[in-house]
């Protein structure tokens, strides 16, 4: 407890304390709405016809509050864990610490509120309107002076890699948000972007693939670079790799958006190009899981006991394979049919439940005990948490890929005469029974969520136990 | 656990004050992982030779195939117009009534027609033509016709579509009587097709029916509607599509309350004209599409 204290002087933990429990009530919040709109679609009648919970307005909130409410939380936890951590110095600016936090809880108040309203410019993944948007630039700019400042003053000569994916991702996000969201105000709540037709759809497409990149990429690897080895008590398996798949991962991945804009208004070379490079993304992208899953090597036996270990091993397990998907998916001829379904979907919740979420508890749970002072409530929760959260994904994934696959190809069917087999509402029919499954795994995966919430709560309370308590 | 690596760390350490520092080994890249990662840059090269990817000044590399995605529609669409076109070109000279007496041409028919009504008019008719849940739209797979059952006739309503006049008849909603005389005249409609009531009011009903509120008009003497058999009254014009109200077959709904509404208010349904007009400004649907969908309709079930 002595060492505990000191540390507390010597590091700014309150700011990490207040993100962490912040990350575990946006992570409900966001679930909750995700088990909603699923809902919402395969029982339409749901939303009782109130304009306000419909999905077209509760479906960027769901987005909005995992990617950047949950994932950002999550994200300014860890990072400002790990940087004081690895710098051995304390943020650099307080004020700073507090400015993100309060800024960037006030920025998911404002699109809770705007959304359902129905204000937002439009933009997938990017909806907040333009008020909401400066307040973004300034909690952002505020973050990476804080980062950079502590980098700074660090008392260790060499940074950690850790530090790199998380600057890589503070600096990136900013210009991303900046460039994509660019736009001339009407009144306080509309704009209009300043880019015109397909180059908007191209520049929100850079936006949008990048976000996945440097917000759910790049920085849940920084994160991974942190707890994996700490977590098995394992050096890095490779510093070579983790320097060359970092700068090919950040060279590459910013070329790849507009494999999304395949067979549209976008000129075919430049979705073409935006393909090869998904393409020569694969094996950057895969450094990050290799250098995970090694450093795990030689400690599987820790497997058995320790299910924070176990989250992150299926994190990266559930990371290699969206990456892999991922390129597959931005290769023209898959592209013409997975575009549009659910196929797409699956994917990305195969990478933001099965890679993001899965890390992030793993995080969670080894910094709580660690913040607090105290040991873990119940490790056999976790446990349980562990399976629920596994068995809500594979639900989840396996119903999207027979939907999204089945939906592209009645798309597509014709009969012998050359007419199309199917009209659009046979194929909006076919997939209810797929939507309905994939709501029963969101809502086991929501309540495994709402176990780790009893479990942090039971630990951070747990302060009088010195001893480990398993089960 | 012994460490079976080679390979020493860097020699740097991070986060030693309390728990397991973090240290760093320095494999070397694994070789599959390097060889993988090239071999994907030279696809990538490969890739860029064969299809459109650099721009340039003011044009791009249009790469050795020249491949465009407007080109592959275009086979795509030609392809399938070459499959097409002899159905197509017979269906376009033969009479409706010639291409159901050809079984090939008349499934061709069908199964272009089921495609464009899929998308086209499953949305109020359901799919299949079976009716909509809400109502107010024609259901198609029964015998019963509000404008017309035959093949002309159905491609003629397709085409130029239908609009219902029912009018409202209780005075607050722009009608000529009380809501009692509603009763009245509800009563009465509801007793042509065997249902039970309060005899007066059906006697008074039947009077305003036949007398001041000119539902004979369009209903017929009989009530039988339009497109019905009008034996016993005098015969109706088909195109009026007033519905029989003796069949037990309801539009809006056949409780009594929902009888009451349609006398009340009025109804105005509407089928949309999906073939006037020139291509491109209003005309959703080519005569051949119509004739197609005409046959689909047709072949329904209910078709006379």
């Amino acid at each position: 407890m002595i060492t505990q204290r000191v540390e507390t002087e010597k590091y700014d933990y309150d700011v990490v304390k207040l993100f962490t429990i912040m990350s575990v009530v946006y992570g409900i919040v966001g679930f909750l709405i995700g088990v909603i709109i699923a809902l919402e679609l395969a029982f339409p009648e749901l939303n009782g016809g109130i304009p306000y919970i419909s999905f077209g307005r509760l479906r960027p909130l769901h987005t909005s509050a995992v990617i950047f409410a949950f994932g950002g939380s999550v994200l300014f936890a860890t990072s400002y864990y790990v940087v004081q951590r690895t710098c051995k110095a304390r943020l650099f600016s307080d004020f700073l610490s507090r400015l993100t936090f309060w800024g960037w809880n006030l920025v998911i108040v404002g699109a809770v509120v705007t959304y359902p309203l129905g204000l937002t410019q439009g933009k997938e993944y990017a909806e907040t309107i333009w008020p909401i948007d400066i307040l973004i630039t300034v909690v952002w700019v505020a973050y990476f002076i804080n980062f950079v400042g502590t980098l700074a003053k660090r008392k260790e000569r060499h940074i950690y890699v850790a530090n790199w994916f998380y600057l890589a991702f503070i600096i990136t996000v900013a210009m991303l948000h900046i460039v994509n969201s660019l736009a001339i105000p009407v009144n306080l709540t509309d704009s209009y972007s300043i880019y015109p037709g397909v180059q908007d759809a191209m520049i929100q497409w850079w936006y949008g693939h990048n976000a996945v990149g440097f917000f759910l990429t790049a920085a849940f690897l920084g994160l991974m670079y942190y707890f994996v080895p700490k977590q098995a008590e394992r050096p890095v398996y490779s510093y070579r790799l983790s320097i060359v798949h970092f700068w090919a991962l950040a060279f590459l991945y910013i070329w790849a958006g507009p494999h999304h804009l395949h067979y549209t208004a976008l000129p075919d070379w430049a979705s073409t190009l935006g393909a090869t490079f998904s393409i020569m993304l694969l094996l950057p992208s895969w450094g990050g899981m290799i250098n995970g899953i090694m450093t795990l090597s030689g400690a599987w036996d820790k497997l058995r006991t320790d299910p924070i270990l176990r989250f992150f091993i299926i994190s990266l397990s559930f990371y290699g394979m969206s990456t892999f998907e991922g390129p597959m998916m931005s290769i023209k001829s898959v592209n013409a049919l997975s575009h549009y379904t659910d196929w797409t979907v699956g994917h990305v919740h195969s990478g933001a439940l099965g890679w993001v979420a899965m890390v992030s508890f793993g995080a969670i749970y080894h910094l709580v005990p660690k913040l607090w002072g105290t040991t873990t409530w119940s490790v056999r929760l976790i446990n349980v948490h562990f399976w629920m959260a596994t068995i809500g994904i594979v639900i989840y994934i396996v119903s999207m890929w027979i939907s999204g696959v089945m939906q592209g190809l009645m798309w597509r069917a014709y009969d012998h005469y050359g007419n199309l087999t199917y009209s659009f509402a046979e194929t909006v029919g076919a997939m209810h029974p797929y939507y309905a499954f994939r709501a029963v795994g969101g809502i086991i995966f929501l309540l495994g969520a709402l176990l780790m919430a009893f479990n942090v709560i039971k630990t951070i309370g747990n302060k009088t136990v010195s001893t480990a308590r398993v089960g | 656990m012994s460490d079976k690596s080679k390979v020493e760390t860097t020699g740097h350490q991070w986060d030693d004050d309390e728990g397991y520092p973090l240290k760093e080994y320095n494999n070397p890249l694994p070789k599959w992982w390097l060889y993988t990662f090239y071999a994907t840059i030279i696809w990538a090269f490969v890739y860029w030779f064969f299809y459109p990817t650099w721009p340039m000044v003011d044009d791009y590399t249009r790469g050795l195939l020249g491949w465009s995605m407007h080109k592959q529609l275009e086979e795509e669409m030609a392809e399938a117009q070459v499959q097409q076109k002899p159905f197509n070109d017979r269906l376009e000279q033969m009479s409706l009534t010639d291409i159901t007496r050809d079984p090939q041409l008349q499934q061709y028919a069908i199964s272009g027609g089921k495609a464009i009504f899929g998308d086209n008019c499953a949305p109020c008719h359901g799919s299949g033509g079976v009716g909509s849940l809400a109502g107010g739209f024609p259901v198609l797979v029964d015998d019963d016709w509000l404008i017309s059952g035959t093949i002309e006739g159905i491609q003629e309503t397709i085409k130029t579509g239908h609009t219902a006049m029912m009018p409202a008849h209780q005075k607050e909603f722009g009608g000529a009587f009380t809501p009692s005389q509603v009763d009245d005249l509800a009563a009465y409609v509801l007793s042509l097709s065997g249902r039970e009531g309060d005899k007066e009011a059906q006697a008074r009903g039947g009077v305003l029916f036949k007398g001041d509120a000119g539902c004979v008009g369009c209903h017929g003497d009989n009530g039988k509607g339009s497109a019905k058999d009008t034996s016993g009254g005098s015969p109706m014009e088909k195109t009026v599509g007033a519905p029989n109200l003796t069949d037990g077959i309801w539009l809006y709904g056949g409780d009594a309350a929902a009888v009451r509404l349609s006398i009340a208010k009025g109804r105005s349904g509407r089928m949309p004209a999906w073939s006037v007009g020139s291509e491109g400004l209003n005309r959703k649907l080519s005569p051949l599409d119509v004739k197609q969908v005409a046959v689909y309709v047709h072949s329904l079930g209910g078709g006379q």
